[in-house]
C-alpha cells in the first residue's frame, strides 16, 4: 500500500491513502463529471430501448406504457412462426445477405489490385480519388438513380438494350431482377470505400518482391497471384469475417426504396417487415418480436463466425 | 524506361470503364436537370444537356418547400453534428486516461451495444415517451454518439504520449484544461473526419427522419427527395401540368444535383478526411 505524508505546516501530519475510492474519485472528479453525460446517453438510449424490447413478451398498450402491459408469453413469437411470412423472410433477408458477400465482397478486392497495378501515378490517384464519390451520396440518391436509369420508359439500359433489338425490361417491377439490382447498386456505390483498406495493405508490400520475381522471369499475372494476394490475405480473411458477421443485418432502408408490393415475395426482409408492421400498422409487441427474433440470429451469426474463425485462423474480434 | 505491355492496356481500359460506370449516373442527372423538356420527353438525353432550361432549378427556388426542406437538413446537420462532436470528445477523453477510476467497467457497458441493441420498435416507444416525436431533438439525440466513432477518438486520444499529460499537471493543469486546451487543439485532423462522417450521416438520413417527424414544413430535403422520386412520379407529374417547360424528370434530378452539390464543392476537402477516418478506424479499431 502507498501511502504518502504529507507536512501541513510542521505539526500536522495528514495521511492519504491512494488506494480509497474515495481518494481516485476526489481525484478523477473532473473526469467522471465529463463522462457522466456519455453513460447517460448510452443508459437511457442503448439500455433504455433494451428494457424497452420486453413488450415483445407483453401486449403493449399505448395507454399502459412498457411496465405496466400485461405479460403475454410467447404469443407473439409463436404467432409469428407460425406465419407463413415466417419463412420468406428468413430465407430473403439470408440470401439477400449472402449474395451480397459472395458478388460484393470480391469487387474491391480486385479494383484494389487492378488499381496497383497502374504505373501512371497520377492517373491511380485519379481513378481512386474518384471511386469513393458515390459512397458520399445518400441511399435515396441512389436509388432513385438506379430506378431512372433502369426505367422502363426512358431509362438508359432499357434504350440500350432496344438498341440491340431486345424486349424492354421491368426491372424494378420484376422479383427476379431485385436482388441484382440491390447488390449491382451496392457495388457501385461502395466498391471504392471499400478498397481504401485493401489499397493501404498493398502499398505496405514490399517492391523488392516484385523485382525479385522479375529477374526470375515472372510475368505481371504470376506475380499478382504469387505476391500480391498472398499478402492481400490476412486483410481479406479479417474483412470476410467482420462481414460474415453481418449477414443477417440488411441495409433494410434501401429495401424499402427499392422494393414495390410486386417484388415482396424476394425483397421483404426482417428490417422491412418490422418497419411496416411496427411504425405503419402500429402493432408494437409483435413488430418487437420480430425484431428481437432478427437480433438474436444476428448475434449468433457473429458470435459463430468469430468463433469459427478464432478456430481456423487464430483472428477474432474478441 | 518503362515498358508499356498488353497488360497495362487492358487494365488501364477496364479502370477507366469503371471509372466512367461511376460517374456516368451523375453525368445523367446533372444533363437531365438542365435539358430542355421536348429532348427529355424523347428520351434523347444520354450524356450532355440539350437546350439549355433552367426552369427546373428556377421552380426549385420559387417553390414553397424545398428551399424550406435545404434549410431543414442544414440545420439539423449543424446541430446534430455539433452535438455528436461534443459529447464524443467529452466522453473519449475520460474513457482515453488509464487510471480512470471503474474505466474498464464503464468500457463494457459501451462496447456491449454494439452486439445487440433493442430495434427499432423500442427505440421508436421510447422517443416517443420521451415526447421527443416531431421535434429536432429526436435526430439528435437519441444518436448522440456512435460507439465506432467513440473508439476511433479514445484510441487517438491515447496515442497522444503520456508525458503531454504529465508534464501539463506539473504545470498545475487540471483534466479539464488538459482536455480543452492541449487534446483538443492536437486533435483537430480526427475531429475533423469523424466530424465528417457524423455529418454525411445526418445530411444523408431520410428513414430517422421520416419516422420521427410529422410536420410536413419540418422535413429535410431527403424525406422529399424520396416522396418526390419514388412514391409518386405520377402524381408529381399531374401537379406539374401547369409547367409547360418542365417535366418531372428535370425537376427530380435537379433536386439530385442540388442535393448532393455541398459534398461535390467540398469533395476535394471531404476525401482527404474521408480516408483519413477510415485509417485511424482500421488501426485503432
Amino acid at each position: 500500500m502507498k501511502e504518502t505524508v504529507i507536512k501541513k505546516s510542521t505539526k500536522v501530519k495528514a495521511v492519504i491513502n491512494h488506494d480509497s475510492l474515495l481518494y481516485k474519485v476526489r481525484r478523477d472528479w473532473q473526469l467522471l463529471l465529463m463522462l457522466l453525460p456519455g453513460l447517460l446517453f448510452y443508459l437511457v438510449f442503448r439500455y433504455g430501448p433494451m428494457y424497452g424490447v420486453s413488450i415483445a413478451f407483453k401486449d403493449y398498450g399505448v395507454f399502459l406504457g412498457v411496465f405496466d402491459s400485461p405479460w403475454v408469453g410467447l404469443k407473439h413469437f409463436a404467432n409469428f412462426f407460425s406465419n407463413d411470412d415466417f419463412a420468406k423472410l428468413f430465407k430473403n433477408t439470408l440470401l439477400l445477405g449472402t449474395y451480397s458477400i459472395v458478388w460484393a465482397f470480391p469487387m474491391p478486392v480486385i479494383f484494389a489490385i487492378m488499381l496497383n497495378e497502374v504505373k501512371n501515378l497520377k492517373l491511380k490517384k485519379l481513378i481512386q480519388t474518384s471511386s469513393y464519390l458515390p459512397a458520399f451520396l445518400s441511399v435515396v440518391v441512389v436509388c432513385s438513380m438506379a430506378i431512372d436509369l433502369l426505367s422502363p420508359n426512358n431509362g438508359i439500359v432499357n434504350r440500350i438494350l432496344q438498341a440491340f433489338g431486345q424486349e424492354k425490361i421491368y426491372f424494378i417491377t420484376q422479383p427476379n431482377w431485385f436482388r441484382t439490382i440491390f447488390i449491382g447498386s451496392d457495388i457501385w456505390q461502395n466498391m471504392g470505400f471499400s478498397a481504401i483498406i485493401y489499397i493501404a495493405a498493398l502499398s505496405g508490400i514490399d517492391p523488392g518482391l516484385y523485382e525479385a520475381a522479375k529477374i526470375d522471369g515472372c510475368g505481371r499475372m504470376k506475380s499478382i497471384i504469387n505476391i500480391t494476394i498472398p499478402c492481400l490475405m490476412p486483410t481479406i480473411i479479417t474483412m470476410l469475417i467482420l462481414k460474415s458477421g453481418q449477414v443477417f443485418r440488411i441495409g433494410y432502408e434501401k429495401v424499402l426504396l427499392l422494393y414495390t408490393p410486386l417484388t415482396y415475395e424476394v425483397a421483404d426482409v426482417f428490417g422491412t417487415f418490422v418497419y411496416r408492421r411496427g411504425i405503419i400498422q402500429a402493432e408494437y409487441s409483435f413488430a418487437a418480436a420480430v425484431g428481437l427474433f432478427e437480433s438474436l440470429v444476428a448475434l449468433t451469426m457473429v458470435i459463430v463466425t468469430n468463433h469459427l474463425s478464432k478456430k481456423a485462423s487464430s483472428y477474432s474480434l474478441w | 524506361m518503362k515498358k508499356i505491355e498488353l497488360f497495362d492496356y487492358i487494365n488501364g481500359l477496364f479502370l477507366l470503364i469503371v471509372m466512367f460506370v461511376t460517374f456516368y449516373p451523375l453525368i445523367y442527372v446533372f444533363s437531365v436537370s438542365f435539358s430542355a423538356s421536348e429532348y427529355i420527353i424523347q428520351n434523347k438525353i444520354t450524356f450532355f444537356p440539350m437546350g439549355f432550361n433552367f426552369e427546373a432549378y428556377r421552380m426549385i427556388f420559387e417553390s414553397a418547400r424545398i428551399p424550406q426542406a435545404y434549410f431543414n437538413s442544414f440545420l439539423y446537420t449543424a446541430l446534430g453534428t455539433f452535438v455528436n462532436l461534443t459529447m464524443t470528445a467529452i466522453t473519449a477523453y475520460p474513457l482515453s486516461r488509464n487510471k480512470l477510476i471503474g474505466k474498464k467497467y464503464y468500457m463494457w457497458i459501451i462496447l456491449l451495444t454494439m452486439f445487440f441493441n433493442g430495434g427499432l420498435i423500442p427505440n421508436y416507444l421510447l422517443v416517443k415517451s420521451l415526447g421527443m416525436i416531431n421535434s429536432i431533438w429526436s435526430l439528435v439525440i437519441p444518436n448522440a454518439i456512435w460507439t465506432f466513432e467513440l473508439i476511433i477518438l479514445k484510441g487517438f486520444f491515447e496515442s497522444l504520449p503520456e508525458e503531454l499529460h504529465e508534464s501539463a499537471v506539473i504545470d498545475g493543469a487540471k483534466e479539464f484544461t488538459i482536455f480543452s486546451r492541449i487534446y483538443m487543439p492536437l486533435s483537430k485532423a480526427s475531429l475533423a473526419s469523424i466530424a465528417l462522417f457524423y455529418a454525411m450521416g445526418h445530411w444523408n438520413s431520410y428513414l430517422i427522419p421520416s419516422i420521427y417527424l410529422m410536420d410536413l414544413e419540418k422535413m429535410p430535403l431527403q424525406v422529399l427527395l424520396k416522396e418526390m422520386l419514388i412514391l409518386d412520379t405520377a402524381k408529381q407529374s399531374s401537379d406539374m401540368a401547369e409547367y409547360a417547360n418542365l417535366t418531372p424528370e428535370a425537376l427530380k434530378n435537379a433536386t439530385i444535383l442540388i442535393s448532393i452539390l455541398p459534398m461535390l464543392l467540398l469533395y476535394p476537402y471531404l476525401q482527404k478526411y474521408f480516408v483519413g477516418g477510415i485509417m485511424i478506424g482500421a488501426v485503432k479499431g
